[in-house]
């Protein structure tokens, strides 16, 4: 079935992303999509050729996620170390630098619920039809949600600086 | 919504920014944005908010994928991989067939009537291995109470049990244990000839596959001939010649009915 999986490797960059934004870990990022390409192309029986492949892999992708972190909870906490190895390079000392690195550390504080969806929608551009779909959610859960994970991040970056460089 | 509509909603400003709005919608919603200066500024915060999440993690997409995340990849692996897991499954079953130890390895891989004969014959041999070497408790009841062993299996095995007499091959009857077979019951005869060599006989009640002629396998030291009928299933191990077992085994089988 080569067009099928043609058709995946065009995903492919786009998972890596996502996954990228989701785990702020490049390694385990990888790892994620690594399992779900797996999965995916083990049940390519189950997609319908005419449903959309880029949120049925956004949606393997996600539950493969929640599995290890449904696992990790229960393992020994590790926290990624390189939480900013997506940063695009630019020269140090560049305020669009330390802006990024709020926006990434602010990221962070989000639940996975929020993060998940707005980083659907923010960075992949799925349609709320689309990322509803991949997060198994009625519409209007994922828009609330995407509200929230917005406007909390831009509380997050409103708040006053000495809050943030606090050592 | 028309086009003096003065109320848009938060969840409204928040699909502007996502781009999932109707072309009147939009236009609707820049309308209310010139305005409403403190709408524009929240709504022009969160794209710049959008903006600095794009510009952290677009830069991944135009990495260099690894090969390790190729699909067509990934694919060609999982095919060699269940090549592999046909042709070791094949050739498990063909050596079962062909009375090699190599066969054992063939379980678990092949129909159901395969598995059958690999867990009897992996127990039978387990069993074997278990007990003869015991000699002070080598059985349960001795030969000396062979009537009652004989009723007491037939009982928990709910077959009724003939236990062989296979004197004329030069075996004599030790005893009898009942053993644990998976979830049900199996018994376990043990022979020994003049030399002190033993060879035990393992029957358990036939649940599935039909009848099946004298096989041979051996595993290590120990060779085991084992067969089938729709009623008991039974498996000869001893640390024997195939065709001294194959003697013991055929009087066994012809008594066992």
């Amino acid at each position: 079935m080569p067009d099928f999986l043609d058709e995946i490797e065009a995903c492919v960059p786009a998972l890596r992303r996502y996954a990228r934004a989701l785990t702020r870990d490049a390694e385990r990022a990888d790892d994620l999509v690594q399992d779900c390409l797996e999965r995916a192309i083990r049940k390519r029986g189950l997609w319908r050729p005419t449903g959309p492949l880029r949120a049925w892999l956004f949606r393997i992708l996600l539950n493969t996620y929640r599995n290890d972190l449904r696992r990790d909870r229960r393992a020994p906490l590790s926290l990624p170390i390189d939480a900013l190895s997506g940063e695009p390079p630019s020269p140090a000392g560049q305020p669009g630098r330390l802006a990024l690195a709020d926006t990434a550390r602010a990221l962070d504080k989000l639940t996975d619920e929020q993060r998940e969806a707005l980083l659907l929608v923010a960075i992949e551009g799925l349609s709320y039809a689309e990322a509803a779909n991949a997060l198994g959610i009625p519409l209007g859960t994922l828009m609330s949600r995407i509200a929230r994970a917005r406007e909390t991040l831009r509380d997050l970056l409103d708040a006053p600086p000495r809050l943030r460089t606090v050592k | 919504m028309t086009k003096t509509q003065p109320d848009i909603s938060r969840d409204t400003l928040h699909a502007y920014v996502d781009g999932q709005l109707s072309a009147e919608t939009r236009a609707a919603v820049e309308r209310h944005l010139d305005d409403h200066p403190a709408d524009a500024a929240l709504v022009a915060a969160w794209q710049r908010d959008g903006d600095a999440l794009r510009a952290l993690y677009d830069p991944v997409a135009g990495e260099t994928v690894p090969a390790s995340l190729s699909p067509h990849r990934i694919a060609r692996q999982r095919r060699v991989r269940l090549t592999e897991w046909r042709r070791l499954a094949a050739a498990g079953l063909v050596l079962t067939l062909l009375g090699s130890a190599a066969g054992w390895y063939g379980r678990g891989l092949a129909g159901g009537r395969q598995v059958a004969t690999a867990s009897l014959l992996d127990r039978a041999v387990a069993a074997h291995n278990l007990y003869v070497g015991e000699v002070v408790h080598p059985v349960e009841v001795a030969a000396a109470q062979d009537a009652h062993l004989a009723r007491w299996l037939s009982k928990r095995l709910d077959r009724t049990i003939v236990i062989p007499d296979l004197r004329p091959t030069g075996f004599a009857l030790v005893g009898g244990r009942l053993l644990p077979d998976g979830p049900g019951p199996a018994a376990q005869f043990m022979y020994e000839d003049t030399q002190g060599r033993r060879v035990t006989l393992y029957v358990k009640p036939t649940t599935e596959g039909g009848k099946s002629s004298f096989r041979f396998a051996e595993a290590g030291p120990v060779a085991a001939l084992f067969w089938r009928d729709a009623r008991i299933s039974c498996a000869l191990v001893g640390e024997l010649q195939r065709s001294e077992l194959q003697a013991i085994a055929t009087s066994a089988y012809e008594q066992l009915g």
